[in-house]
């Protein structure tokens, strides 16, 4: 399911912003706010997550007048908050840990034997498709517990990656990560995601 | 030679396209001959397929009416600056 605002409709969606349009502010405030909430969530705990969003979007009403489209809307956001956040981390001399060490989840890596050939393979081929799956409303339910487990910056990768369709490049640039960690980031989060639904489809339990 | 366990490390970065051409190369050969890491490699696919197909994330009402506040008191202010001005 792809809602995003398409081009032509974020020009518009721009010029209202810039005029100050209450009705466009309320929109794009649902359609960005999710998306700006997991960059934040990156570097921060979720009640300054929360806050620094609401910062941002204050500075947005000044900020958009001199916003040249050089970048989608969307990216342009994401820095914003991506900025904020590094700022305040600098004033409060706090980086954020991260472990980039391990490319594959213990849970997987337990399944091979010491010649490196599968001990326990994986058993069923995920065969329906995602949005079949996603019919499935334990499996949603599943998926987001799951997801609220992942480590922050698992979890920002991926949904900046995978839910908001941001190039590699954009999500190395708004979560200050190089290419190499962000393929790590994303490698585990996926790990994760498949041994769930994996655990899932075997027992039916979460 | 490419084991299973070296393939799976390298997973995500064969299914978004990033591996250069020698490895790419040896991921192939070793899927023609390996249903097991084909299961693996489909699966994890669709492990990505599923997230981008879930919700890009959902925030709570309450913090979105939160921000709409703020948002909606911040444009007055500047209204009224802009209205002070001319």
């Amino acid at each position: 399911m792809n809602t995003a605002v398409q081009p032509e409709s974020e020009a518009s969606l721009i010029e209202d912003l810039k005029r100050g349009d209450s009705t466009a502010y309320r929109r794009a405030v649902r359609e960005y706010s999710p998306g700006m909430l997991a960059v934040a969530r990156f570097y921060l705990d979720h009640s300054s997550a929360e806050e620094i969003v609401q910062d941002c979007w204050v500075t947005v009403i000044d900020a958009v007048q001199k916003f040249e489209g050089r970048s989608g809307l969307k990216t342009w956001l994401h820095r914003i908050v991506a900025n904020r956040c590094k700022n305040r981390l600098r004033t409060a001399k706090r980086e954020v840990a991260t472990d980039f060490s391990e490319t594959l989840e213990p849970e997987l890596a337990n399944r091979f034997n010491s010649t490196g050939r599968w001990d326990l393979p994986p058993k069923l081929q995920f065969h329906d498709s995602a949005d079949t799956l996603m019919e499935n409303g334990a499996l949603s339910d599943c998926l987001d517990k799951h997801l609220s487990t992942l480590p922050e910056t698992q979890r920002s990768a991926l949904m900046l990656y995978e839910a908001h369709q941001h190039k590699s490049d954009d999500v190395c640039n708004i979560l200050d990560v190089s290419a190499s960690n962000l393929r790590v980031l994303l490698h585990r989060a996926r790990q994760k995601i498949f041994l769930m639904v994996e655990t899932f489809q075997e027992t039916g339990e979460c | 030679m490419l084991m299973c366990r070296d393939l799976a490390e390298i997973a995500s970065d064969y299914i978004d396209g990033e591996l250069n051409g020698r490895q790419n190369l040896s991921v192939k050969m070793h899927l023609m001959m390996c249903k097991d890491c084909r299961t693996f490699i489909g699966n994890l696919r669709a492990s990505s397929n599923l997230l981008s197909a879930h919700s890009s994330g959902k925030a709570d009402e309450e913090f979105l009416r939160r921000i709409d506040e703020r948002v909606a008191e911040a444009l007055s202010v500047r209204k009224n600056k802009c209205s002070d001005s001319e």
